[in-house]
């Protein structure tokens, strides 16, 4: 057992997060809940999603979840974000059991973007 | 090892001086016998620990025998608030302290509570401060025992204990002062100083890890009942078998600290000011307590639109703690820095930083630069409307 609290992934993510930013000509959503703010930017294009980018304020998990989020979405159809997980970031990131609160916000901002961006509307 | 980080965590603990490290390596050779045993081996054993409680005692300037050995300032801070409130029980249940002291008197003075023990939580100034008057304005005349720190383990602020011990020699209310965090590294003269109980711990000023004491001055109606049970050592206040090699260590760390006090106070004063030019100018940056009358050891500061624990992470390879080592794995913000008005966010941005002997200059030039960086690439991070 690692008796370091972030695993590799987070410690990676959180010191390259590759999507941090914001997007011209998307939508976006904001969330500020359970101590986390987050803004989930994406630019949609035939049922696809083109680009996604975050920015978040928080723990090194949630900017990490943040960031694994758009790594693995960008390119995946618009309708896949209405199923997202949070218990995939969880058991990926292996975040501790007491950030669930924190991680289920991003799910609820994942959603939250799935439905503007499948009704089109821009932030 | 040691060169993958830096450390900037003193106050949590110090590294073994180079000395006391060979004292306990010697001494664990050849000094295992018990020191209650009445041979010529536990005779050894006994002069080792006379030597630690002479050396203890100089630092202090009190009689070694009004020194008694335990595991830790934790388990002197129980002993202590908890020993000295029993035994005075039948005078008065009324006992004070500060909301800002460590957990290992909180946590005592909210057990005490339970049993029918009456306590009045001061709340210090902004700065950190308990006023004197203040403290004198909540003594009644039941008031038995009040325990107040020295030097606070996350803000580095000193309280005023003189004259607050005088007020408790005017009052006959007896004074616990937790010094974990002075004893070593200020000046402290017991014989000078109105002060009846006080709990220190050796790996607090460079000495092991597991040994500690509580001073119990000789006046009358100052004793403490025992918390533990199970033989006469220590006339009976803390029994269980003494750990001589501790004991020699802690006294050689403590002779030492004796004999550079002064020095280690400028060099630390040295660090804080540098540290702080170093980071005065990031916006929104502030120092939590009263750096003027603060231990030059630590420096706390929070800033706005920064998440602690973040900061923590992106200040590595520099070794610093968000809140008291002893509660770090709490994600609440710091009841240090709520009891001195700070908003839970921004308690929750604080960083300690807390230098060492072995600290440089370099060391905290290179602590500013992370911080200055690790702060711009957070907020750069963050969502306009937390930064």
């Amino acid at each position: 057992m690692s008796n370091d609290a972030y695993s590799a992934r987070v410690r990676d993510y959180f010191a390259r997060p590759a999507h941090a930013g914001d997007l011209s000509g998307g939508v976006a959503v904001d969330i500020d809940e359970q101590g986390v703010r987050i803004r989930l930017a994406a630019l949609g294009d035939r049922g696809r999603i083109q680009s996604l980018r975050f920015r978040a304020w928080g723990c090194p998990h949630v900017i990490a979840a943040c960031e694994y989020f758009c790594a693995r979405y960008e390119g995946a159809p618009i309708e896949s974000l209405d199923v997202f997980q949070a218990s995939d970031i969880m058991n990926d990131l292996s975040v501790p059991v007491e950030k669930t609160g924190r991680i289920l916000v991003i799910q609820d901002a994942v959603r939250s973007l799935g439905r503007i961006i499948g009704g089109g509307s821009a932030a | 090892m040691v060169d993958d980080f830096i450390y900037l965590d003193y106050a949590a603990s110090t590294p073994l001086d180079p000395l006391v490290a060979e004292r306990l390596h010697d001494c664990r050779e050849s000094v295992f016998a018990n020191p209650s045993s009445n041979h010529a081996a536990g005779r050894i054993s006994r002069a080792m620990i006379e030597g630690g409680a002479q050396q203890l005692a100089a630092l202090l300037n009190v009689d070694p025998g009004t020194l008694i050995w335990t595991s830790g300032a934790t388990e002197s801070d129980n002993l202590g608030v908890a020993g000295a409130a029993r035994f005075r029980s039948h005078r008065g249940k009324h006992l004070v302290t500060l909301l800002t002291e460590h957990k290992a008197v909180t946590d005592v003075f909210q057990m005490l509570e339970k049993e029918g023990f009456e306590v009045t939580w001061l709340k210090p100034d902004a700065g950190g401060c308990l006023d004197p008057a203040a403290f004198a304005s909540v003594l009644r005349e039941d008031t038995q025992l009040a325990s107040i720190m020295y030097v606070n383990n996350e803000t580095g602020v000193m309280q005023d204990i003189e004259a607050i011990g005088s007020i408790c020699r005017e009052r006959d209310v007896l004074l616990h002062v937790d010094a974990a965090q002075a004893v070593g590294k200020i000046p402290i003269d017991l014989q000078a100083l109105p002060v009846d109980l006080l709990s220190l711990t050796a790996h607090k000023f460079y000495g092991p890890k597991g040994i500690g004491a509580l001073y119990i001055a000789n006046r009358p109606g100052c004793r403490v009942d025992p918390i533990l049970f199970g033989g006469g050592q220590q006339r009976r206040i803390r029994p269980g078998t003494l750990p001589a090699d501790l004991i020699a260590g802690l006294g050689l760390a403590a002779e030492i600290a004796q004999s550079r006090i002064e020095t280690d106070l400028e060099h630390l004063g040295k660090l804080r000011r540098a540290l702080w030019a170093a980071i005065r100018d990031v916006e929104g940056v502030l120092v939590n307590g009263d750096i003027e009358s603060g231990f030059p050891g630590i420096l706390n500061v929070s800033v706005s639109g920064i998440e602690g624990e973040s900061l923590l992470l992106e200040l590595e390879p520099i070794c610093v703690a968000t809140g008291s080592a002893c509660n770090s794995k709490s994600q609440e913000p710091s009841y240090v820095l709520r009891a001195l008005g700070r908003s839970d966010r921004l308690a929750q941005s604080a960083v300690r930083f807390s230098m060492g002997r072995p600290t440089t200059e370099a060391d905290v030039e290179f602590a500013g630069r992370r911080y200055r960086q690790a702060v711009a690439r957070l907020r750069d991070l963050a969502p306009e409307a937390a930064a």
